[in-house]
């Protein structure tokens, strides 16, 4: 087992390298990057446009050759890519993601501020994701093709087949917009600091649901028919009808015998999950106007603000691997079959 | 009901409700069962043996199939008319049935001690803990499993197949039931585990005096360990006799091609093995008259027209067929 385990956090380091080279390099050709945008604000300036967007046929260079090479330099993009890779790399292990080109402050500084707001919407839609579609999956499966069944399936394949983002669009405008019944976006209230404790909860509370059920929607129908479609092939398996030959009921069937076979497969999902939940979802973070984690990594993506890119391409494919090893935990510990060897 | 008897079935039907209607697995099926005797149930596959055993266990699947008529009496009680409740103190303790695959009949999560445990603590409630565990060790011992100390904190999978029919067997013998019903327990096993498995079961079955309904196609199985046989055909008994007088003097048809198709010592080599022609009708498509019909090389006009019912051709022996009887 420990044997096994550090073989597993040894081959994180392979891969990890493996990933950033490859995101470091495609940083440096794709077009549009702090450099351009200098040029760009400069442009603007001598010109007086209000749009950063340079216009069409507009070849004017508004720095000089010597500007854009002292630019190069500061950015070190006048170093080979491995050269520049290893120097940032070098960075990195000492805990240093470097400055945001964009804001000029510590990328580990921005990312530890939204941390705790993924880390909320995260840990609470895990808890409901698994607290709801476990004992949802099941009684789907007992009841199958009867009448709760048919509506609760119905209801949540809609749910899968409109993104989060979207649902959230349309809770806003239904729940916020139209009966104004919760608010239409942010983590809190302006006045939050004004409040008192129970105000304070109860503003958070008010600001969490609509974006945990648009959180929720996707992962909520997965897991749920995962679970109702593993129970369903235990429940038609040997052993059960062997425990109910011994003389069980067939609830005692199911959930001393069927459920911890089924839940092998929900064991396998939760690393992935703990990874995927940290990092939030930019598109209903956007929507909702919350400031995490899915939204810091999408406006980087869009300003072109490669360290802050990087950073946070560290801490998830950090986070993704080992959350697979995590995964593979949760399997040992319900699956006797499985050994670390 | 004679005094002997522990279960006897009458007019049996059990059918499933699938794509195409309505179809009856089982079609009129009787027989005893008396008591410290062991009962063969042979056929092809598909003829009812098994819906017939899962029928007496009521372990049909469902909610497809169904015991649309007859009666299961055990001592004496229609067991098909009996709540669940009653039939759950019945199924393991009074009844027990083991299953063709041992590598699937046991939940591969579990421990195999905890699972024999179970059938104590299901049964006798008031038992402490420290004897449940000395009945599971006895138990395990009993089936010949050696280290069973040991073997009780192992899982499924680190033991072999012949080793889990054994943890099945102790799982069915723990109460000290009445009847077994072993639906083609070796079946998934080698020959030399078979041999030592069937063995087991009727030195076991002498100890308790149990009654075992012993389901099988292998015909060599009934001869070795079976005191009376049922020969099951497309849902029907076509006949039904004691072990002795169905090898001497089998009467159906299709009971003396199946013994006709088994290899023998004394054939000499490079004959061709008798066979019985074609297929067994589905049971969607079922002929009028006798279910035998299209491969009985005796078939006679009636036999097309109507159905056969059982006759006495002999010391409890009948048969299912127009040759020994006139409509």
């Amino acid at each position: 087992m420990t044997a096994y385990l550090i073989r597993r956090l040894l081959l994180i380091i392979p891969t990890f390298l493996g990933i950033t080279i490859m995101a470091f390099t495609i940083t440096r050709f794709v077009p549009g990057g702090p450099i351009e945008r200098m040029i760009a604000e400069a442009r603007m300036q001598k010109t007086g446009l209000s749009s950063t967007r340079p216009l069409a046929g507009d070849q004017t260079q508004p720095l000089s050759e010597e500007q854009i090479q002292e630019l190069k330099k500061y950015y070190g993009f006048d170093k080979p890519i491995l050269v520049s890779y290893f120097f940032w790399l070098g960075k990195v292990l000492t805990g240093d993601l470097g400055v945001s080109t964009r804001y000029y402050d510590p990328v580990w500084d921005m990312i530890r501020d939204r941390i705790p707001i993924s880390l909320y919407f995260g840990s609470i839609s895990l808890l409901l994701v698994y607290g709801v579609c476990i004992p949802l999956g099941i009684t789907k499966a007992i009841r199958h093709k009867t009448q709760f069944d048919n509506i609760s399936s119905i209801i949540v394949f809609i749910g899968y087949a409109i993104p989060g983002w979207v649902v959230g669009v349309l809770l806003l405008i239904i729940f916020a917009s139209q009966w104004e019944i919760f608010p239409l976006g942010g983590f809190v209230s302006d006045d939050f600091q004004d409040m008192t404790v129970f105000g304070k909860v109860w503003d958070l509370i008010l600001h969490t649901i609509l974006p945990l059920i648009a959180y929720m929607v996707g992962s909520f129908t997965v897991m749920t028919f995962l679970m109702k479609n593993t129970l369903m092939d235990h429940l038609a398996s040997d052993y059960v009808r062997t425990a109910i030959a011994k003389g069980l009921s067939f609830e005692s069937a199911v959930f001393r015998h069927a459920l911890r076979n089924s839940l092998i497969p929900m064991a396998t999902h939760f690393g992935n999950n703990i990874s995927l939940i940290l990092m939030g979802s930019f598109l209903i973070e956007k929507v909702f106007n919350i400031n995490g984690m899915g939204l810091l990594g999408y406006e980087s993506v869009v300003e072109r603000d490669y360290p802050v890119v990087m950073g946070i391409l560290v801490i998830s494919s950090f986070l993704f691997m080992v959350g697979n090893i995590l995964s593979d935990i949760c399997v040992a510990i319900v699956d006797p079959r499985v050994t670390f060897e | 009901m004679n005094q002997g008897d522990i279960l006897r079935v009458d007019n049996l039907v059990t059918s499933f409700d699938t794509e195409f209607g309505r179809l009856r697995a089982v079609d009129q099926v009787s027989f005893t069962l008396g008591k410290g005797r062991t009962l063969g149930v042979v056929g092809e596959s598909g003829c009812g043996k098994s819906v017939t055993a899962l029928s007496i266990m009521r372990l049909l699947p469902k909610p497809s199939g169904v015991i649309e008529s007859g009666e299961i009496r055990f001592h004496g009680e229609d067991i098909t008319k009996i709540s669940n409740v009653e039939m759950r103190r019945i199924r393991g303790k009074k009844i027990s049935m083991i299953f063709q695959e041992p590598m699937t009949a046991l939940n591969p999560v579990h421990k195999i001690g905890k699972q024999i445990q179970e059938v104590f603590q299901l049964h006798f409630p008031e038992m402490g803990k420290q004897e449940t565990m000395q009945n599971v060790v006895r138990s395990l011992k009993d089936v010949g499993i050696p280290d069973p100390e040991k073997r009780i904190n192992e899982y499924p999978h680190q033991i072999s197949g012949g080793m889990r029919q054994r943890v099945m067997i102790a799982m069915a013998l723990a109460c000290r039931p009445d009847i077994l019903i072993a639906d083609e327990p070796t079946t998934a096993l080698d020959v030399t585990i078979q041999a030592q498995i069937l063995e087991l079961m009727d030195r076991l079955k002498k100890e308790i005096n149990m009654s075992v309904i012993f389901i099988t196609h292998d015909l060599g199985v009934i001869a070795d360990i079976c005191d009376d046989v049922l020969v099951m055909y497309a849902g029907n008994v076509v006949e039904t006799a004691p072990v002795f007088s169905l090898f001497e003097d089998p009467k159906h048809p299709y009971t003396q091609g199946l013994l006709s198709s088994i290899p023998r010592l004394e054939t000499p080599r490079k004959t061709r093995l008798p066979i019985i022609e074609g297929m067994v009708p589905s049971i969607q498509e079922l002929p009028q008259g006798c279910r035998f019909q299209n491969r009985c090389p005796d078939v006679m006009e009636i036999c097309r027209a109507q159905s056969p019912e059982m006759t006495v051709v002999g010391q409890d022996h009948s048969a299912r067929c127009y040759l020994y009887s006139n409509p």
